[in-house]
């Protein structure tokens, strides 16, 4: 039997996995911060807020060392945190910020006006709900946003964390689209795992400094901007927009395969996880529920997994694509923790339309870990199990 | 994969124990680990959780550890507090912060092991008594454990603790070496750690099949009506605020021991017969009580600070007036011995009542022709009607106590019919001044009594110039009687107001009435007889204090005079009869005597110690209760001691509004000339009830609210018999009811208070 004290002196063998990468223990609130700051981010606004707040204290701990060249503003409210970031991505920077729950909500009008500026920008927001006063991981939040236009990526882990930020800047900046990387709370902001975290030069060599188009504001040459725009040009604005979101699934897909070739870990927008011909029941998940979901399938031949790591744009391409191969009785169930105020959750919602005239499979909404309730593998095999025995179209589990 | 739950109380470290274990697992081997709280608002004190999972590969769980394979308390007071054992794997192991031995914990789990982590941590300094910070010594024990490098986990702890990484370092160090129960734990825990074998899930049909959808009856409700009671958040709790009824200093300060502050409280309320009962429990004297004593309860009285002591002597003359001549029930006789009072005043008589309720057949022998002792034979009438004494004497008579009058009686005379003697014969001899001519100066203490008992008035005339010596009580009421007289007295006091013996506000009724007082002078010798008499008189100068506290007066040198009056009359002191012991030489003390006599003696009242009425009283108490003692064979001691007694400081003032005190109307006629009536009158009973509202109910909970109203966790809440109560369910420990409770009703501390 292996001995510790024998292990400690055997080499790592991760310490090649990663070249050029340093191996950390760190919460998801700080791979966060830890990746804003590889992307050289130059303007911070930032209002403190549970489970949040670490990310935007550990900037200013970092810009305050010195290891951050970056303009760090301690704002008065949500509101006027996106208020900034929409004023200092005007002016070409590339900004940072994070947020969560009712400071999302609070800032919800400079949303629209952000993704309808075509300002490129990444935020981290981690999941919290709203009424009755919460804390803990939802994703109500930020779904609640997906008609402000923002892109949102959802990860499970602390390392997707830190390399989607990376990429969102890419696919923000060239498309010109805001972008949201959305952490669970606690279940990622504030757990301490291990993280690779890329040597600054290896992520210069990734992500190019932000370009300058010409139209930013500029204090020497003085211009106003922000007008109102008249009824025969207003589509146009709209018509650009939509073409831009056309392209974030494609995008996503392309940047995620170069990341792989640069850091050695490929993403996509969409997973799939054990499905082939076996498969009778796909689990369809965003953020960390999938990692538990990952282990409970493996003792289930016949369930497998879909990851949705972009979600909106929803990437409707990717979905079809990754079950093409299953036949139109398999039963996809939507794993939702977030209630949006309507009878499907947010992941249902989205998959009916994907499949819309495209596939016929019943689509089943389960509704579990809403307010932070610990989903643990339990609760997976009773989902499974409802699944295969009793379907129902809606099943609200662990409510009791 | 290994995974590891811990319990602790926020504050201690265990959270980021839990992160500096993982990174010191990243350390040790080609390990995945993940470590995390149970995430919650807890601040301070609250019993939290922390998980720490470590594998091989991939960890595919990212839900909280139910069924850990080592659990760790860092706190031992939540064993009591929190399921800290439930889930526990068959084979798996429990490590305590303990210093109790391992055979409290052995139904807990296999294998169990303590380390003294708090000791250790705080002989590091590493945080305080009711915190200490345990997690570096936790995590050295933990290491112990799993039989891992303690050298690579003490860098990782001094890396990464924010202060004193050296002896955080240290205490992971000593607690490795300090680990108790050490068996199969670290085999077990090893197979755990490196295993890559995909665990099954284990989970029966019923559970699955038991989905949980809503019950719809449970959410009849929505979330918001109850919002509190969801979240039971009073395990944060380290200290603990409890109401505790503490004594009131004008209760602690009665020399009978009556319970004032509860008297008061019952005459607020309109229960006069309630409250009348809660004083004769001690004292059979009320309406004389709040006639003459110097109402030590008021002079103690929190409220003097603020305004004005409350008027207590007010409600207890009205309570005592209205009850005085009602009939109180005979107690039968249930003891055999029978007990012999020397002294029917009022420790004589507080004695022989107390052992007659308590089934004791007593009977007082009184010299006077009267009962009463110095309140029939010392005070004068306009203080103290005779009315009112003789209802109160009486009120004594009809519990049973048999009182024989004109009857100066010897211990040896009880001897044959009693089973046991109290002495209680006052101190009814006034003391000399050793002067020239002496006898011719007449004493204070046979003047009041031969005038109020026999009407002699020793030749005091209309316009006759008295000359009295002394500052005390006597002094006073022998000045004013001779101002009834017709005369003109004249107070000679060695020393200032302000060392007067005498109670403060007859002094001022005396001087109010006419009485003249000459401060620092003191008699060197008289001539003359009859009526016309010199003194010679020194004037006086304080010196260092004296055995009472009060300066010393000393002579001036030189400054001898001379005074003219018609009579002299000598109020300096009184001393006991020693009739009563044979004239045998005795030091009378309270309480059983040390004589050689054929009956035990005990002694009580103003021979014994003490000199007013009420402390008369307190000491007939005493004696009673030593008495049955004694018969019983029960424990008794004369010690007094009380604690926790409310002071200003204990008071939160600002919550009292500034009310002024009711005071009696004090009668001045214009002619005093045998004019004997009571110079004070009492209160109405409105008044009464008015002045008790000026009460404080320091140290006793009046339901004022504040609690309540402060209480941030809604934890406080008035249960059915209409009393403040605390949830402890929901009680943080914040303590602001007890800054905030005016009177000083709660205490803090760091004991867990038991459901009522």
């Amino acid at each position: 039997m292996n001995n510790i004290k024998e292990i400690t002196k055997e080499v790592k063998e991760t310490a090649d996995r990663f070249p050029r990468h340093e191996e950390r223990i760190l919460k998801g609130n700080y791979a966060a911060s830890e990746a804003a700051k590889l992307c050289r981010v130059g303007f911070i606004p930032a209002y403190p807020i549970t489970p949040q707040t670490t990310i935007v204290e550990d900037l200013s701990d970092k810009v305050g060392k010195g290891e951050l060249d970056a303009e760090y503003v301690n704002m008065d409210s949500e509101h006027s945190v996106f208020a900034a970031a929409m004023g200092a991505a005007l002016t070409g920077e590339r900004v940072f910020t994070a947020t969560a729950g009712q400071g999302l909500f609070y800032a919800h009008e400079v949303l629209h006006a952000i993704a309808h500026y075509r300002l490129p920008m990444v935020v981290c927001n981690v999941g919290r709900p709203s009424i009755p006063w919460n804390i803990w991981s939802d994703q109500t939040d930020s779904l609640a946003q997906r008609d402000t236009g923002w892109v949102q990526f959802y990860g499970e882990s602390s390392q997707e964390v830190l390399d989607s930020v990376i990429q969102a800047y890419i696919i923000a900046e060239r498309l010109e689209l805001p972008v949201f990387v959305v952490l669970d709370a606690f279940y990622q902001s504030h757990t301490s795992e291990n993280v690779w975290v890329p040597e600054q030069s290896l992520v210069d060599e990734f992500l190019p400094p932000k370009d300058r188009r010409n139209y930013e504001i500029d204090v020497e040459h003085p211009k106003a901007v922000g007008g109102l725009v008249q009824p025969e040009h207003y589509g146009k604005f709209n018509f650009k927009y939509w073409e831009a979101l056309q392209k974030v699934e494609d995008l996503t897909n392309e940047i995620g395969k170069e990341f792989g070739e640069h850091f050695g870990r490929e993403y996509q927008a969409v997973e799939a996880v054990n499905i082939g011909p076996e498969t009778k029941t796909v689990l369809v998940t965003i953020s960390s529920i999938t990692t538990t979901a990952r282990g409970v399938i493996r003792n289930h031949s016949d369930v497998g997994l879909l990851k949705l790591r972009l979600f909106h744009p929803f990437p409707k391409k990717s979905v079809l694509k990754a079950v093409e191969s299953l036949s139109d009785d398999v039963a996809f169930v939507a794993v939702e923790r977030n209630f949006m105020g309507d009878k499907s959750g947010a992941i249902k919602q989205e998959l009916e339309r994907a499949f819309y005239g495209e596939r016929t499979n019943p689509i089943y909404d389960v509704y579990t870990g809403h307010g932070g309730k610990d989903v643990p593998p339990r609760t997976i095999e009773k989902i499974i199990y409802r699944i295969k025995n009793n379907p129902k179209e809606f099943t609200w589990i662990d409510i009791e | 994969m290994l995974e590891i739950r811990g319990h602790a109380r926020g504050g201690q470290g265990m959270v980021t124990a839990f992160e500096i274990l993982a990174k010191i697992f990243s350390k040790l081997g080609d390990y995945h680990v993940q470590s995390f709280p149970a995430f919650g608002v807890e601040r301070t004190g609250a019993p939290i959780q922390a998980f720490l999972r470590v594998a091989k590969g991939e960890i595919y769980n990212r839900s909280n550890v139910y069924n850990p394979h080592l659990i760790v308390v860092f706190d031992e007071s939540l064993l009591e507090q929190v399921p800290v054992f439930d889930g526990l794997r068959e084979s798996g192991s429990v490590l305590l912060n303990t210093e109790r031995s391992l055979e409290n914990f052995k139904d807990k789990a296999e294998s169990v092991f303590t380390v003294p982590a708090t000791k250790i941590s705080l002989e590091k300094g590493l945080g305080s008594k009711s915190l200490p910070i345990v997690n570096a010594a936790m995590i050295g024990a933990i290491i112990k454990l799993i039989d891992a490098d303690i050298d690579i986990a003490k860098a990782v702890v001094a890396a990464n603790v924010p202060v004193k990484p050296e002896a955080n370092a240290e205490a992971s160090e000593i607690a490795y070496n300090s680990i108790i129960g050490l068996g199969e734990s670290e085999l077990k825990l090893h197979e755990f750690l490196n295993t890559t074998k995909i665990e099954e899930n284990p989970v029966d049909e019923d559970f699955l099949k038991s989905v949980g959808e809503p019950e719809i009856d449970k959410f009849s409700e929505p979330y918001w009506s109850q919002p509190m009671s969801l979240n039971k958040t009073g395990n944060w709790r380290v200290l603990t605020p409890e109401y505790t009824t503490k004594l009131a200093p004008c209760s602690s300060n009665c020399p009978a021991g009556t319970d004032v502050r509860e008297f008061i409280k019952l005459s607020g309320e309109g229960k006069f017969e309630d409250a009348v009962e809660i004083i004769y429990k001690h004292n059979p004297f009320p309406a004389v009580c709040g006639r003459v004593c110097p109402h030590f309860c008021e002079q103690a009285c929190n409220r003097n600070e603020l305004d004005d002591g409350v008027n207590i002597g007010a409600v207890e003359r009205f309570l005592g007036d209205r009850f005085r001549n009602t009939l109180p029930e005979k107690t039968p006789i249930r003891y055999e011995e029978k007990i012999g009072v020397i002294g029917g005043g009022p420790a004589g008589l507080t004695a022989a009542l107390q052992l007659r309720r308590r089934g004791y057949d007593v009977t007082v022998f009184e010299a006077a022709p009267q009962a009463g002792g110095m309140m029939r034979t010392g005070i004068p009438k306009f203080r103290l009607p005779d009315v009112v004494l003789d209802e109160e004497i009486e009120r004594i008579r009809r519990e049973g106590v048999k009182i024989v009058t004109d009857k100066k009686m010897k211990i040896s005379d009880l001897e044959d019919e009693f089973a046991a003697a109290i002495v209680a014969v006052g101190s009814h001899i006034g003391s000399k001044m050793h002067v020239e001519n002496e006898d011719q100066i007449i004493d204070g203490i046979d003047f009041l009594y031969d005038f109020k008992l026999k009407g002699d008035k020793y030749g005091i005339e209309k316009g006759d110039e008295i000359a009295i010596i002394g500052g005390g009580n006597t002094a006073i009421d022998v000045a004013r009687t001779a101002l009834r007289l017709g005369a003109v007295p004249t107070i000679y006091y060695r020393r200032t107001s302000n060392e007067m013996p005498a109670i403060a506000h007859e002094v001022d009724e005396a001087i109010a009435e006419g009485v003249k007082i000459e401060f620092l002078t003191a008699p060197v010798g008289v001539t003359g007889s009859d009526k016309n008499f010199t003194v010679t008189m020194t004037k006086m100068e304080l010196g260092e204090p004296d055995e009472s506290g009060r300066r010393r007066p000393m002579p001036v040198q030189g400054s001898e005079y001379e005074i003219k009056a018609n009579k002299v009359i000598a109020a300096i002191g009184q001393r006991f009869d020693e009739f009563v012991f044979d004239g045998n030489k005795v030091e009378p003390a309270q309480g059983k005597m040390n004589l050689d006599s054929k009956i035990p003696v005990f002694c009580a009242g103003d021979m014994a110690w003490g000199g007013t009425v009420t402390e008369a009283i307190g000491s007939g108490n005493k004696v009673s209760d030593e008495v049955h003692a004694y018969f019983r064979s029960l424990p008794y001691s004369h010690e007094e001691n009380h604690p926790n007694v409310v002071m200003p400081v204990d008071i939160n003032f600002t919550y009292y509004m500034p009310t002024p005190r009711i005071n009696n109307i004090v009668k001045y006629d214009i002619d005093l000339y045998d004019n004997f009536d009571e110079v004070v009158e009492g209160l109405k009973e409105e008044e009464i009830v008015k002045e008790t509202s000026r009460c404080m109910h320091c140290g006793e909970c009046f339901s004022c609210g504040n609690c309540y109203n402060y209480c941030p966790d809604a934890a406080i809440h008035i249960d059915d018999g209409g009393r403040l109560r605390i949830d402890y369910d929901y009680c943080k420990g914040c303590g602001i009811c007890v800054q905030e409770c005016p009177c000083s009703a709660m205490t803090f501390n760091l004991k867990e208070v038991v459901y009522e």
